[in-house]
Formats: C-alpha cells, sequence, structure tokens
C-alpha cells in the first residue's frame, strides 16, 4: 500500500523518464558507429583541456623558436615536424583543437539558444508571432550563408568572440524550422489539451510539456550544429577573417597556405590540422547521428538499420 | 610622390578560386597568342587607382611608367637621366632656367600631335593643384611653352634634382576637359598614352591589360600586349610561371625561390632598389590622430626599437633577400643611405628596453604582465596593424609583437586592407603598423613625406606624413637639400637627416626588402635589372625592361604540362569546393529531412 501512497503523476514521469534514459544508453552502447564517434570526441576535448600539460605554450611562439630548424619534417624532436618559423605543428595541433573546440560548443549554444527561442514561441503561439518569425527565418535561409558570415566578420573586429557570434547569427534558421515543426506536433497532443482544459497557464505547458518533448530534438540538433560551427570556424579562418592570434586549426591551414607549404610539399604542416578537423566532424556527426535515431523515434526502425 | 610596396592577399580562399582556375586553362601558351604577340607577368597586388593624380601602389607607377612618357629617362644601369620626350637640354647660366627640347613628330597614341603645350599644362597644372605624385619635383617650377618643340622650365629657386623631370606628361586634350574635382574621381582609363603602352582594360582583382602604342618614339620590341594578372596566392602563381602561364613574377613567395631555381627555363632574381619594411610609431608630433599618449615619448619608441631583432627578422622573414634593417632609405640609389656605426643604432636589447620603461615610470602596477603610463592611468595597450595584402605581415607580427610583450607593452592586431591603412596612418589613427615604401632616385619625395607639411590636416587634400611626425630641424634640413646644388654637400645633408630621423623613433626599419621576382628565360630574352646587377627586372624604378625584351622565335614555353604545383593548388581548390558543397548539403538534407 506503501507503493501505492508514494505513488504520484510525479514520480510515474521520472520512473518513465529513468526508463527510457536507461534504456536510451543501452541502445547507445549497442550503435558502435556512434560509440566510436564518441570515443574519438571525448579524446579531442581530453586534448583540448590537457593541452598545457601536453605543450609548452612557447612551442607556439616564434620568438621561442628561433633556434629550431624549419621546414623540419616530423622527427622525434618534433613530431609532427616545424613550419616556416620553426614552430612545432604538434604544439599548434594540440593547442587548435582549443579554439576550434570552443568555437564549435559556444557558437552552438548560441545558435541553439536562438534557434529554440524562435522555435518555440513560433510554433507555441502561432498566428502573427508564426508568421513574422517564420518571415524572418526565411529571411535569414536563403540568404547565402558563407557570404553573410564573411561579410559580417569582416566587419566586425577579428576576435574569437565576434567569430562566435557571427556563426551563431548566421546559423540558427535551420534549428528554428526544426524545432517549431516538432512543437506545432507535440502542441495538438491530447495531453497538451487537458493540462490546458485544467487551467494550465502558457508558461507551465511551454515549461511542462512542450520543452521535454522537444528537448530530445534541441540535444540532436546540438550534437550536429557543432560540426557545421567548427567547419564555419575553419573557413573563416582560413580566408583570414579570424583573430590572428588565435591558433585555431582554420589558421593553421591558412598559414601554411600563406607560406607556400603545398607548393614545398610540407605535409607535415597542413595535414594535422586538417586531419583533425575532418576527425572532430565526423566523430560528431557521427555521435549525432546516433543519438538522433534513439531520441528521435520516426528515425527508430528496430533491425532496419545496420 | 608615395610608392608603397605591396604584398600577398589574405583573401586568398574566396577570390583564389576564380584566378588559380583559370591557371590551367590554355590561356597565353605561346608568347604568340594567335597574331597577338602577349606577356603576361603575374603578381599579388591589383592597382589603386590608374589615375596618375590618385595612385600610390608601386602597381600604379609600373603602368605609369609605360603609358606617360617623362621629358628625361633614367638608364637602366645606374638611374643616369637620358632623353625622353625632350632630345636635348641647356641650362641657363644662373642654372636656374633649363629649355628642352622635344623629339620631333611625337604624337600620343591617338595621334594628336604632342607638343610642348602638353608638357607645360603638365607641369603647372600639377604644381597649382598639389598633385601628390609631382608636387615635390614641380613644387618651384613654372614651366612656358615656347614653340611646339622648345619648352622652357625655370626654378624659382637652386634645384638639385635638375635637369631631371620625374613628371607623368599627361595629354593636354583630355585632362583640359577635367574640372578639380572631376580629376580626383577620373578613373585614368582613357588610354591615351605617349609611352609605350597604353592602359586599355582593368578587372579590379583579376587583371589589367595594357596594348601597345604605335606612336611611341622609342623601339618596336614587337610584343603587341601586356596583360598583368593579379594572383591572391602566392603558390598558385609560382605553379603558373612553372606551367608557362605566365612569363615573370613579381613578389613571388620566398620559400618558393629555392623551388624556381631548379627550373632550367626560370630566373630568380632578388631585386633591390632602396625598398624597406617598417614599424611605425605614432608619436603624435603631427598632432592629428588618436595615438596612444605613450608614444609621445621618446623613451618608449626607443624601448621598442630597442626590444626588435632585426638580425631575427632578416634570417626568419626575409629568408636572406634584400639585407638587415637599419634606417629608412631615401634613395634607390645607396649613395644617399647613411650607415650607422654600431653604437648609434637601437641594438636588440630587451633589458635594456624594460629598464629604460622602468626608469621612466612606466610600471606594471597591477600585475597583469602590461605596464601603465607613470601616473598609472591607460595600459601599454597598442594597436597594431598589418596589412591582410601582405606575404611576410603575418610572420613579422609573430616575432615583434611577442618582443613587444617581452618588455610589458601589449598589443591589439588589426588587419586592413591597403586602402584602409592608407587612411589610417594619413590620419594618425593608429599606434603602430607595418608598412613599407620603395623611394624614387632622387631623396627629396621619400623625405618630404616627413615634413610638417605633408600632414593630413583636411580629408580633401591627403599628404604623405604616415609618420605623424612633424619637426623644425627636419624641415629645415629638408629645405636645405632641397636647393644644395653641391652633390656632396646634398649627400651630407641628406644623411643627417635620415640619422636624425632614425634618433627619432619614429620608423624602426625592420627590413631592407629584396624584391624577389623570377622569369621564364624561354619566351623572352633581353630582361634588364635596373639598377644593374642588383635591381629588379620589373617594377623598377623607370620600367626600362620592356622596351629591351624581343619575343624567342617559336618559344613556346612550358606550355601543356600540368606541374605538381599546379595540380596540388586545383586539388586543393577541389575540396574546398566539395567542402562547401557538402556543408550545404548538409545543410539543406537536415531541413528538409528534419521537418514535418
Amino acid at each position: 500500500m506503501s507503493d501505492v501512497a508514494s505513488y504520484s503523476p510525479r514520480t510515474a514521469a521520472w520512473a518513465r523518464r529513468r526508463r527510457s534514459f536507461s534504456d536510451g544508453i543501452s541502445r547507445l552502447r549497442k550503435d558502435r558507429v556512434a560509440m566510436i564517434g564518441l570515443v574519438v570526441l571525448v579524446g579531442f576535448v581530453i586534448m583540448a583541456l590537457i593541452a598545457p600539460w601536453m605543450s609548452p605554450r612557447g612551442g607556439l611562439s616564434a620568438v621561442d623558436s628561433i633556434n629550431n630548424p624549419t621546414w623540419h619534417p616530423p622527427s622525434r624532436d618534433f613530431p609532427l615536424g616545424t613550419d616556416h618559423l620553426g614552430r612545432s605543428v604538434a604544439a599548434q595541433f594540440v593547442w587548435g583543437s582549443r579554439v576550434s573546440l570552443l568555437v564549435g560548443f559556444a557558437a552552438t549554444v548560441l545558435t541553439i539558444t536562438i534557434g529554440s527561442l524562435v522555435g518555440i514561441s513560433a510554433g507555441f503561439f502561432g498566428g502573427w508571432t508564426d508568421a513574422v518569425l517564420m518571415r524572418l527565418t526565411d529571411w535569414f535561409l536563403v540568404i547565402p550563408f558563407l557570404p553573410l558570415a564573411i561579410v559580417l566578420a569582416a566587419v566586425l573586429d577579428r576576435s574569437i568572440w565576434n567569430i562566435i557570434l557571427v556563426i551563431g547569427v548566421t546559423s540558427w534558421p535551420s534549428t528554428a524550422r526544426l524545432i517549431r515543426a516538432q512543437v506545432l506536433t507535440v502542441k495538438t497532443r491530447l495531453y497538451v489539451d487537458r493540462a490546458r482544459a485544467l487551467g494550465a497557464s502558457r508558461p507551465h505547458i511551454v515549461a511542462r510539456h512542450i520543452l521535454p518533448n522537444v528537448a530530445p530534438l534541441i540535444l540532436a540538433s546540438v550534437t550536429l550544429a557543432v560540426p557545421i560551427a567548427i567547419l564555419t570556424e575553419t573557413t573563416l579562418a582560413f580566408l583570414g577573417l579570424a583573430d590572428p592570434t588565435q591558433n585555431s586549426w582554420g589558421k593553421t591551414l591558412e598559414e601554411a597556405f600563406g607560406a607556400g607549404a603545398i607548393g614545398r610539399n610540407a605535409w607535415w604542416y597542413h595535414f594535422p590540422a586538417g586531419l583533425g578537423i575532418v576527425a572532430v566532424v565526423l566523430a560528431f556527426t557521427l555521435f549525432g547521428r546516433g543519438l538522433e535515431e534513439i531520441l528521435d523515434p520516426r528515425l527508430r526502425e528496430e533491425g532496419a538499420r545496420r | 610622390m608615395s610608392r608603397r610596396l605591396i604584398g600577398v592577399g589574405l583573401m586568398a580562399g574566396v577570390l583564389f578560386l576564380g584566378t588559380a582556375v583559370p591557371a590551367v586553362s590554355a590561356q597565353g601558351s605561346t608568347p604568340d597568342d594567335g597574331d597577338r604577340v602577349t606577356l603576361t607577368i603575374g603578381l599579388l597586388q591589383d592597382l589603386s587607382s590608374p589615375n596618375v593624380t590618385v595612385g600610390y601602389l608601386v602597381s600604379d607607377f609600373e603602368v605609369w611608367n609605360l603609358q606617360y612618357a617623362s621629358l628625361t629617362d633614367k638608364a637602366a644601369a645606374d638611374f643616369e637621366t637620358v632623353p625622353g620626350l625632350a632630345e636635348s637640354w641647356v641650362a641657363s647660366g644662373d642654372g636656374l632656367t633649363y629649355t628642352y627640347t622635344l623629339r620631333e613628330g611625337l604624337q600620343w597614341s591617338d595621334g594628336e600631335p604632342l607638343t610642348a603645350d602638353d608638357v607645360a599644362y603638365t607641369i603647372n597644372r600639377s604644381r597649382d593643384e598639389e598633385w601628390a605624385n609631382h608636387y615635390s619635383t614641380v613644387q618651384n617650377l613654372d614651366a612656358v611653352a615656347i614653340d611646339d618643340r622648345t619648352v622652357e622650365i625655370t626654378s624659382s629657386v637652386p634645384d638639385p634634382k635638375l635637369p631631371t623631370m620625374d613628371v607623368y606628361i599627361v595629354p593636354e586634350h583630355i585632362y583640359a576637359d577635367l574640372s578639380v574635382d572631376e580629376l580626383a574621381s577620373y578613373d585614368g582609363l582613357d588610354g591615351v598614352a605617349s609611352g609605350q603602352y597604353s592602359l586599355t582594360s582593368w578587372r579590379s582583382g583579376q587583371d589589367w591589360t595594357m596594348t601597345k602604342n604605335p606612336n611611341w618614339y622609342g623601339r618596336d620590341n614587337g610584343i603587341d600586349q601586356i596583360v598583368y594578372r593579379v594572383f591572391t596566392n602566392g603558390d598558385a602563381m609560382v605553379a603558373a610561371l612553372q606551367a608557362g602561364e605566365i612569363d615573370a613574377a613579381h613578389e613571388v613567395p620566398r620559400s618558393a625561390l629555392e623551388r624556381l631555381q631548379g627550373d632550367a627555363n626560370i630566373e630568380t632574381i632578388s631585386g633591390e632598389q632602396g625598398s624597406f619594411t617598417e614599424l611605425a610609431m605614432n608619436g603624435g608630433a603631427g598632432g592629428i590622430g588618436d595615438g596612444h599618449p605613450a608614444l609621445q615619448d621618446l623613451v618608449v619608441r626607443e624601448a621598442i626599437a630597442h626590444a626588435i631583432d632585426r638580425q631575427v627578422l632578416f634570417d626568419r622573414v626575409a629568408l636572406g633577400t634584400g639585407s638587415v634593417g637599419s634606417v629608412m632609405v631615401p634613395s634607390a640609389d645607396p649613395v644617399w643611405t647613411p650607415t650607422l656605426a654600431a653604437d648609434e643604432t637601437f641594438n636588440f636589447d630587451p633589458a635594456r628596453a624594460n629598464a629604460m620603461l622602468d626608469e621612466a615610470g612606466y610600471l606594471d602596477t597591477d600585475g597583469d604582465g602590461i605596464r601603465e603610463m607613470p601616473d598609472g592611468s591607460d595600459p601599454l595597450n597598442f594597436r597594431y596593424v598589418e596589412r591582410s595584402e601582405s606575404e611576410p605581415a603575418p610572420a613579422i607580427r609573430e616575432f615583434v609583437t611577442q618582443w613587444l610583450s617581452d618588455i610589458g607593452i601589449g598589443t591589439e592586431v588589426q588587419v586592413m586592407d591597403d586602402d584602409q591603412l592608407y587612411e589610417a596612418s594619413i590620419a594618425g589613427e593608429y599606434d603602430l603598423f607595418v608598412w613599407a615604401w620603395t623611394p624614387f632616385v632622387d631623396p627629396d619625395p621619400q623625405l618630404s613625406y616627413f615634413t610638417c607639411d605633408q600632414l593630413t590636416t583636411n580629408v580633401d587634400e591627403p599628404g604623405n606624413n604616415d609618420a605623424n611626425w612633424c619637426d623644425p630641424k627636419y624641415d629645415e634640413l629638408y629645405q636645405q637639400q632641397k636647393v644644395e646644388l653641391d652633390r656632396d654637400k646634398r649627400i651630407e645633408i641628406v644623411h643627417e637627416m635620415v640619422k636624425y630621423f632614425h634618433d627619432n623613433a619614429t620608423y624602426v626599419v625592420l627590413l631592407e626588402d629584396g624584391d624577389p621576382q623570377a622569369y621564364r628565360t624561354d619566351r623572352f630574352e633581353g630582361w634588364l635589372r635596373q639598377p644593374a646587377d642588383t635591381g629588379p627586372v620589373l617594377f623598377s624604378n623607370s620600367s626600362p625592361t620592356y622596351a629591351n625584351l624581343t619575343a624567342i622565335e617559336g618559344g613556346s614555353g612550358g606550355g601543356g604540362g600540368l606541374s605538381t604545383g599546379a595540380l596540388i593548388v586545383i586539388i586543393v581548390a577541389g575540396l574546398v569546393v566539395i567542402g562547401g558543397i557538402a556543408l550545404g548539403v548538409t545543410r539543406s538534407r537536415k531541413t528538409a529531412d528534419d521537418r514535418e
């Protein structure tokens, strides 16, 4: 009887959530491709976090490298060789992961925040709000993304925060559309109608019924927005629009290109950064797809997959 | 007459696709392209303006050198004054008046006769309207056309530059119709030339074409047109040169020189004509702009000069081209540049720099590694501007910013294109910037830039004084050398000026630049260096190389085959495109299949 006494809608909901969470984890565990993505990701995040211990910052300094050979291929002293100023490419790779991941995550937070706010408001309130917000979204969607980002980056001062801002304000529209669509379906479900009939306020409905139901989708789009943000940061840095004092992988590529590494066949200069970007983006995409399949029931087709 | 030296574009990626892809087309694979013999030159700098009253870049001067003949020309070997439009001249007894006799039958490229009136018109108008590129030459001159072939030029003061006349003679029948305001915004594309070639088309950021002027007085070199192709990446330009799509290249990346030296059909040179790269410090003596107050203190500027290891910049950035920076170079002729003794220069000594700043009261009171003003206010955080078009700029910045940080000075790096930096620099709206000058033969123009007269106090009348420097002693010396007819005495005065300018640490000369150039030897012969043995073949002081070239019969160059370099460049370009498409697809797919 005590079980019955402690039984409430809240505990039931939590029990259900716990169940579906552990269910999701075990599904994810079985998804080997997603797990590979996760492992690679965790590896890069750890590398970014322990960069100061892995490679002293002096390795990035041209002044501290004046006694190093220039254009030196990988060797015991320089595991990834040296660049045109004698700086260690390995140090640039390790430190570059910091900026690339930071920009990737921070820009994604911005993208998802704007996208979710716009998407939920448009979907939930409908009517005029929806029309106005969706036209704005359409407007952002039809502007060619890269030129807009380039123009914004060129107009603003070159700093890492402005790059984050540029990526954030240019890449939210698809998230907004996605979330609006989900809100529209959730909104028409019976329990939302019941809650409304019981007199629940709008904030209550949004917070307790809509948000939990679109949260998985938001999470999935986070994992897919990060690689786009990282690629965009790389592109902008490669075009010389990023903060020139921040070592990112895009900047390494730009410097390698500008210093003539390609013409010299100094592959060790540009390959690590390029492969780093490919690996992180791929890992995010693999993990993100896996997560999306678990969180989005429509993509869940048992046995049909792999 | 400013003459700025420019490097590589960093906006590479975007524009690069535009230049790299045509590089593999069959364009210009032989010098004899159909009926027209074309000389193709690759470079990294666009024109700023073909308008002779407006432009200021080295590339602009190359256009004018070809399009506009001067009364006198300069010998390729040693800059000696030789006949140009004028075939001869005589000086009056007092040395103030020169009478020039023009060649017979001179014509503009459009068939109009070129007479003494055109000459007098150009000189008088550029004096009256103070055309930036002529003014230091014509300031005290008055020209009178005696008859069609005789022009008399009188100077109000003794003028050591005469009889040399560095004035681009422009067609009166075109320019007379342009008012002062119209001239300021004139595009300069009339195509009427008194020189060897006329500019017939200019596609900004891509290329410009100069077409032979059949009416030019000099030697017919048999080359119908010269195409200048603007590259945004040095590697792409080198690949095009190796593939034979261009015949010569200006500002070849230093890292590629070694590779080109292995090519039997390509000659590489490091052309020296007095160019230098400076770190300019806004000393504020000119009283314009918004420079940091600390830089007005000579001690701070001296400390910065002591913090910079110019030998390292020479070894690591210039890769041994040119020479170690020392003082502002006023002329392409080294006789005008003083050699400083070791104890007269700001040697690399960070400990001393730190001690100087400590003593002067610039202490780091809040412990953030950056010094503050003696009264504890403003930290010594300086804006550091570099050019987006410069190939060595990023490497220079890596070194200089750290050296500054080693003496407790912070930097905030800003990247500007040439037009932005030009405007900021002449307005004094900077703390530090890195740019370069290429001087003329006579030291007067380069020295004139730092006189009080050249300060830009009114944006409609820009001057060249980008150092925000104004000093009565310097101005007085400038006026003295301007009228000193004894060459040795004048050299002495110029040396004193250059030393004085150096001692005031307004410019820290980082490098004396050698311009790496490369040309194919299998298509054209007769490439001339100016001055002989050490100078550049292209973009030299009076561009004598073009009249001396001859196409080699049957010279086809590397033509068809693609070099490895070109191939890699294409592959990279392809990857960028594929990456872009993939990005687009990911984005659009996400929106498409996740929508309900």
